[in-house]
């Protein structure tokens, strides 16, 4: 799968772009060239030698805030989307084999979830488990469940009902078996797509909650909260949100680009696509090809 | 030894078979009391209309459908009242085998046709060498090239991807291939491709119920022909006779509305008769 | 090519030639005396489509004349043309296709000249159409009864509450039992069968001279298939209505027709009347389809005649 992303255009550039982010997540607290928490009489200046992308309301070196705060950030979104996906995901597939019971009880629950007030959910849990970023993380995650839920849910059901998987059945085949030989493949790419999407809303959920309090203390840097405090001084600095913004709006773009790439690789129609572009890049070495040409232009 | 020749046992016997669907209010009869067999060897035909319940029988001799009376024996073996364990291990061992209608969408379309061929051999722990060499020789059975092994279904055209799926049902050895409308989808061609195979099928032995609305192909196949009328068996007979002699108004109305090159059996007033007649 | 006067033999047709019985002007001849040759409400000559991004032609040059109660088969399989001949008919050649030869006539207009408003006006009121697939060429949340209502309100300039009524008339001209019933449905509570008579009423609301059934029957059950076929054959009786079938199947356009075309990879390989063609094919692929069809064919098993009986 991977070697079929690469082989797009937008699948090496998503690729390369969230390696970058993923760099950064890892060394950024390391390059910061300041203290991002040490504060200074030098309050919202502009760009200079000392302060590359200047300072905010309390002094504070951008750039050091940045870059310190992006393993948070990035931790972040990559918890609530995976909370999501095993949450919401697996139980989504299980739900058209393990019965009916099942089948309810989860129907109802992804329903419920989908009514709770979030803001209320995501203090009571914490009221529960105490503050801190993981615990507000898991339970953006539990939240965000029911859309993986339902796209892998609605997948399932549409493979399950298909012709090749009864014959499967006929065959003998047991309920592991169809999922990891029939059903992954279809339910991969929505999901992946899901997923993308959810990395994304995942640094503007770090960054609301950390404007709360919720998870993450204030003086501790992440993108989303330098976003937010930046907002408030636009008056005063108005370029001052334009760094964390593209941060995670470059990450964003690359995991959504990532998931079209998945999607468009995965199945019968990705498939058929890398083919011709094999084809065109190396004439003649697939031969004569007596099936219809699928995505014609290719001769 | 000179004994008197037995005729062979049935491989596939069916008896009584009533499916019933539905909520318990508006319950429907599907099947009803439908009961039939099939020996080594033998073609049944069974021709039906869109809701007579072919494939609801198909279904539920396969176990995909729930019974609600009757027996179902296959290969001396009473299947009614087995549980998912044990139709699993039934069906593990291959002796029933099923032909799907659309052979494109009864192949997974991101499976090669090799995975596809292998996968009744795999799921039953037959080693991959030998799950391998099976399926070169079923494809050849089937009069394909093992060039396409490779290949995704969506690579083939209609008439490849239905001998595919054909392939795929003999790998097993099964004793009984059940077909639902196998050559509906397809071209003159390739119609008579797959027909011819099947022929070839009968003369190893195998059992095949040929499920159509099509009374021409499987009066052209079948040794026994049976009619499927609203969940009713209302007539069988040998092809000859069913199509020549056809006792029951639906199947004189079927026989005399088939197209054949010579027009067809019945004329039209006839056919107005015998419509009249039915839905009265 | 020079297209020949509509009276005259059409000649050659490449690139086989027709045989000489086969020639429409002949069938007319050949009608009892007295009966003077009505003129075509349809005719071809030598049409040719052309893929215009491939530059090719798909369609090498089909002739034919369709006159009043008349019914003309044009056999083949998928890519074979046949359904391009019929869009380039109605004027709905897909995108990328066009007619690159040949003239097409409709009632002795020419309709390469035709305006896109005078094609409007043309298309349902004398030249119409069905196809395969019924439920999709239906509007699932409309009553069946008010989009055959709407088409008549459109094509004939009825009001509502006349054309409601007239709905019901179609409804019951398909030979629909129940037509009241049936015009308050929607598409999803029919079968296929009664979609494709709703279709059929739709396409003959305002009236045509000629209509294509363009694979129509083939997603039907054979007793359903053989039903419409009979309506198809009624209304022709009933209306002079012309009609040009469409279909794979030998069988069903030898029922019904009058002249047979068979092609090929767009290529007429063979034309004549239905009888002649099926009994004595003369074209090597005409003769596979007869021979294919006849090897698992209800024709293997029938025995037409008691008195004829050979085992």
């Amino acid at each position: 799968m991977v070697r079929r992303v690469l082989s797009l255009t937008s699948g090496r550039v998503a690729m390369t772009v969230l390696l970058l982010v993923a760099l950064l997540a890892a060394l950024g607290p390391l390059l910061a060239p300041q203290d991002p928490l040490a504060t200074s009489d030098d309050v919202l200046a502009g760009i200079s030698g000392g302060h590359w992308l200047g300072t905010d309301n309390l002094g504070r070196d951008e750039l050091s805030r940045l870059l310190a705060g992006s393993r948070v950030s990035v931790l972040g979104a990559l918890e609530v989307a995976l909370t999501a996906l095993v949450v919401g995901a697996v139980p989504g597939i299980l739900s058209v084999y393990l019965g009916r019971a099942f089948e309810w009880v989860t129907l109802r629950l992804a329903d419920t979830l989908v009514a709770l007030p979030f803001l209320l959910f995501a203090v009571a849990v914490i009221a529960l488990l105490g503050n801190g970023l993981t615990q507000a993380m898991l339970v953006t995650g539990v939240l965000v469940a029911p859309l993986f839920y339902r796209v892998a849910r609605a997948a399932t059901l549409t493979v399950a009902r298909s012709p090749y998987v009864e014959a499967a059945v006929i065959a003998g085949a047991p309920v592991g078996w169809i999922v990891r030989r029939h059903v992954r493949s279809k339910v991969l790419p929505p999901v992946a797509v899901a997923f993308a999407q959810t990395v994304g809303t995942g640094f503007v959920i770090v960054s609301s909650l950390t404007f709360l309090g919720i998870g993450v203390q204030p003086p501790e840097p992440t993108w989303g909260g330098l976003l937010a405090s930046d907002l408030g001084y636009l008056g005063q600095k108005p370029w001052a949100p334009v760094a964390p913004a593209l941060l995670i709006m470059v990450t964003v773009w690359a995991g959504n680009l990532l998931a079209d790439a998945i999607r468009d690789v995965s199945g019968e129609a990705g498939r058929a696509l890398l083919r011709s572009r094999g084809a065109r890049r190396r004439p003649g070495t697939t031969g004569p090809d007596p099936a219809p040409a699928p995505s014609g232009g290719v001769r | 030894m000179t004994s008197a020749p037995h005729p062979p046992r049935p491989v596939l016997e069916v008896t009584g078979l009533t499916v019933r669907h539905g909520p318990r209010r508006r319950r429907r009869t599907v099947l009803d009391g439908v009961s039939l067999s099939v020996a080594p060897g033998e073609t049944l035909g069974l021709i039906g209309e869109t809701g007579s319940g072919k494939s609801t029988l198909a279904r539920a001799v396969l176990g995909l459908v729930p019974v609600s009376a009757g027996t179902v024996v296959v290969d001396g073996e009473d299947v009614t009242g087995h549980d998912e364990r044990r139709w699993r291990a039934l069906r593990r061992r291959g002796v029933v085998q099923y032909v799907f209608q659309d052979p494109l969408r009864s192949l997974d379309p991101d499976l090669t046709v090799e995975e596809s061929l292998t996968e009744p051999l795999l799921v039953r722990g037959v080693p991959r060498t030998e799950a391998a060499a099976r399926a070169r020789r079923f494809l050849d059975r089937v009069h394909l090239t093992t060039a396409l092994l490779g290949r995704l279904p969506g690579e083939l055209s209609g008439g490849q991807r239905q001998r595919v799926a054909v392939a795929r049902a003999l790998v097993t050895e099964p004793r009984v291939v059940i077909l639902d409308e196998p050559v509906s989808a397809l071209d003159s061609a390739n119609r008579v491709r797959v027909l011819d195979i099947l022929g070839e099928l009968r003369a190893d032995g195998v059992a095949l119920v040929f499920i159509s609305h099509d009374l021409g192909s499987v009066a052209g196949t079948a040794d026994r022909v049976g009619v499927l009328y609203r969940g009713e068996l209302v007539e069988t007979g040998t092809a000859h006779a069913v199509v020549n002699r056809p006792g029951h108004v639906y199947t004189r109305l079927l026989v005399g509305s088939a197209p054949t090159l010579r027009g067809a059996p019945a004329d039209r007033a006839e056919r107005d008769r015998l419509r009249a007649l039915l839905h009265a | 090519m020079t297209a020949p006067s509509r009276t005259a033999r059409p000649g050659a047709v490449p690139p086989v030639p027709a045989p000489p019985e086969s020639l429409p002007g002949d069938r007319a001849d050949r009608r009892p005396a007295g009966d003077a040759p009505a003129p075509p409400v349809l005719s071809l000559r030598g049409v040719r489509v052309t893929d215009r991004t491939g530059g090719r032609d798909v369609v090498h040059g089909v002739t034919f004349a369709l006159a009043p109660g008349r019914t003309v088969g044009i056999v083949g399989e998928s890519g074979s043309g046949k359904t391009l001949t019929c869009r380039a008919v109605l004027g709905i050649l897909p995108e990328g296709f066009e007619v690159g030869g040949g003239t097409i006539e409709i009632e002795g207009t020419d309709i390469a000249t035709l305006t896109p408003a005078r094609w409007t006006a043309l298309r349902g009121a004398v030249i119409s159409a069905v196809f395969q697939d019924p439920a999709s060429y239906l509007d699932p949340s409309v009553t069946v009864g008010a989009q055959i209502a709407e088409v008549v309100r459109v094509k004939l300039g009825l009001k509502r509450r006349a054309a409601r009524r007239r709905a019901v008339e179609l409804l019951d001209a398909v030979r629909l039992r129940d037509p009241e019933l049936v015009g308050g449905q929607y598409p999803y509570e029919l079968s296929g069968g009664m979609l494709q008579r709703v279709l059929i009423a739709a396409a003959i609301a305002a009236g045509p001279r000629v209509l294509i059934a363009d694979e129509a029957t083939t997603a039907l059950d054979v007793t359903v298939q053989a039903e419409i076929l009979d309506l198809l054959a009624d209304l022709r009786e009933r209306t002079g209505l012309a009609l040009v079938v469409v279909s794979h199947d030998l069988a069903v356009v030898a029922q019904l027709c009058d002249e047979v075309l068979v092609m090929r990879h767009g290529e007429v390989v063979e034309q004549g009347p239905a009888d002649a063609v099926l009994r004595d094919p003369r074209h090597e692929y005409t003769r596979l389809l007869v021979t294919e069809h006849e090897r698992y064919g209800l024709e293997k098993v029938l025995t037409p005649e008691p008195s004829k009986e050979t085992p």
